[in-house]
């Protein structure tokens, strides 16, 4: 296998996941859910899974249906499942977020809206977990591996959440609310620990040692550290779901699984380092530059979460904690790599089928650094300065935050636009004669 | 005749770059091989990461270049990732500019 396809709707689900972002960022602005109201309070249910379903998923199954052949050198299972899985995906979020509103009462009582909402994700996640798993299961080495764990552990959030979705419209009988009561850490441990930060690693192996042609990390060594981070999610869930079925000791599993969760990201930390210092590009682009502050940010989610355990104070602030874990870390490398990850597509989509027949840019060419660089900066500080408001109880503090990180993602989207207009590259090679310009939501056949 | 139709195949795959590094896939040391029989010219080539879009298009791209050549009647590009390309094929003045660590 020499090279692998573009991705048709990679674009796509790039796009619905930012529109899904300037939703959450519009709820925190707004005041909509927590800090303002309870944590469990079902306007916070609308705020964690339009982030954590609409903007994260999305970004990163768009991301995984490009790279996960680049990790495995394969082609791409079935090329028919992502557009499919989109639509089912984008329908079961709006179906579980209008249940979320029934439950607030913002709107009438259909509470069926949750088990449907629940149904249509589990087949659309459940088509994304097929293509993605038969793919990379085709040669499980190295990061294909982490890809794996998450995808498992995307699997073990849906049954979760699907269980809660039931429970929560009367329809799981006694066992339902049993597991609704207390199984909601077991779903937000598999979710953002398994799937989303388990699968960012695996990706940024790769996406740092190719960008910066550095070696690949010892495969070895990354399993190490993806044995612990699976270790960790398999022992909350599994163990958790015992310590439920028994009504006791679930705060031990608890605290376990946040030991091993620890000890993996000081792990990743190390194999991250490695992968800087035996660099062979010195040179540092803007999405490496800033994925630095995203690491920074999981050091800072890591150091938070032993601080707030040691003073007794993590169930008070988990909000905190969660806020540094989903913008600073997630969502931070998220944006950095999705700059970089649209250059480099546009520029094979665009340039790639003329290459050897008329002068080509260079992806670097796409982009404008200095003037993005602003925006990445600002909206880091803001996710840390909203950390801290959340962390000082300051709920107003948390909506200035929030309104300097949507200035901040409207900063980024207008250069991702750009990029994938070919606005910044210079006008005699912009179009070479052949070349075809890049639509803005898909990649053209 | 025939070293020279290498010659002028090879300043033909200065047109293909990298997307990545910016520089043309002679100079980067992609090139491991090139030979020319009665107009069939035969090119070896690597890339610096095997599944990468970009490798496929770096081939297609090379063989559209070598075909443009006078006196080439076929253009045949194979990759290979044995050996596994090093930024030490990288020509020295390029490989300054690129700002690659020293390389042994």
């Amino acid at each position: 296998m020499i090279g692998t396809n573009l991705s048709r709707w990679t674009m796509t689900y790039f796009a619905a996941a930012l529109a899904w972002l300037f939703v959450a960022l519009g709820l925190l602005v707004a005041g909509v859910g927590y800090p303002a109201g309870d944590i469990a309070s079902p306007d916070t249910l609308v705020l964690v899974h339009v982030i954590c379903i609409g903007w994260l998923s999305l970004a990163m199954c768009g991301a995984l249906f490009q790279f996960v052949p680049v990790l495995v050198a394969k082609p791409l299972f079935s090329d028919k499942c992502a557009l499919p899985a989109l639509a089912l995906l984008t329908v079961g979020l709006l179906s579980l977020l209008g249940g979320f509103l029934c439950l607030g009462g913002r709107l009438p009582p259909t509470l069926w809206l949750l088990p449907l909402g629940a149904i249509l994700l589990v087949v659309g996640f459940g088509l994304v977990v097929l293509d993605l798993g038969l793919t990379a299961w085709l040669r499980p080495i190295g990061p294909a591996r982490f890809v794996l764990v998450g995808l498992a552990s995307l699997c073990a959030t849906m049954v979760l959440g699907a269980i809660f979705a039931f429970a929560l419209a009367g329809w799981a009988g006694s066992v339902g609310g049993v597991v609704l009561a207390s199984g909601i850490p077991l779903h937000a441990i598999a979710g953002l620990g398994g799937w989303l930060t388990l699968t960012a690693m695996g990706v940024s192996y790769r996406l740092l040692a190719m960008f910066m042609l550095a070696p690949d990390v010892d495969d070895r060594q990354s399993g190490v550290t993806l044995a612990v981070g699976a270790v960790a999610v398999a022992f909350a869930v599994a163990s958790g779901a015992l310590a439920i079925g028994l009504a006791a000791g679930l705060q031990i599993v608890l605290s376990i699984a946040g030991v091993l969760g620890i000890a993996s990201a000081a792990l990743y930390g190390r194999d991250v380092v490695g992968i800087f210092s035996n660099r062979k590009r010195r040179h540092l682009e803007l999405n490496m530059r800033m994925a630095t502050l995203s690491f920074a940010s999981l050091a800072g989610v890591a150091l938070l979460g032993i601080a707030l355990v040691a003073f007794g104070a993590f169930l008070a602030n988990v909000g905190a904690f969660a806020f540094l874990a989903i913008f600073g870390w997630l969502s931070g490398l998220v944006l950095a790599k999705l700059y970089k990850i649209v250059a480099f597509l546009t520029w094979l989509e665009t340039y790639g089928p003329v290459m050897g027949r008329a002068p080509t840019p260079r992806v670097q060419d796409l982009v404008a650094e200095d003037r993005a660089t602003k925006w990445f900066v600002i909206y880091y500080a803001a996710v840390w300065a909203g950390t801290a408001a959340l962390l000082g109880g300051e709920p107003a503090a948390l909506r200035v935050a929030a309104a300097a990180m949507t200035v901040c993602v409207v900063g980024i989207v207008h250069e991702i636009v750009r990029i994938r207009r070919l606005a910044d590259v210079a006008r005699p090679l912009r179009l070479p004669v052949g070349a075809v310009a890049p639509h803005l939501l898909f990649a053209r056949k | 005749m025939t070293s020279e139709l290498v010659d002028r195949v090879r300043d033909a795959l200065r047109a293909v770059i990298d997307p990545e590094l910016g520089e043309n896939i002679v100079d980067l040391g992609f090139v491991y091989d090139i030979t020319a029989e009665a107009g069939a010219v035969r090119i070896t080539m690597t890339a610096t990461t095997p599944g990468c879009p970009a490798t496929g298009f770096l081939r297609e791209g090379a063989q559209a270049a070598a075909s443009t050549v006078s006196g080439v009647v076929s253009a045949d590009v194979t990759m290979t990732f044995e050996p596994a390309w090093d930024p030490s094929y990288i020509e020295p003045a390029v490989r300054a500019s690129l700002g690659f660590a020293a390389v042994n």
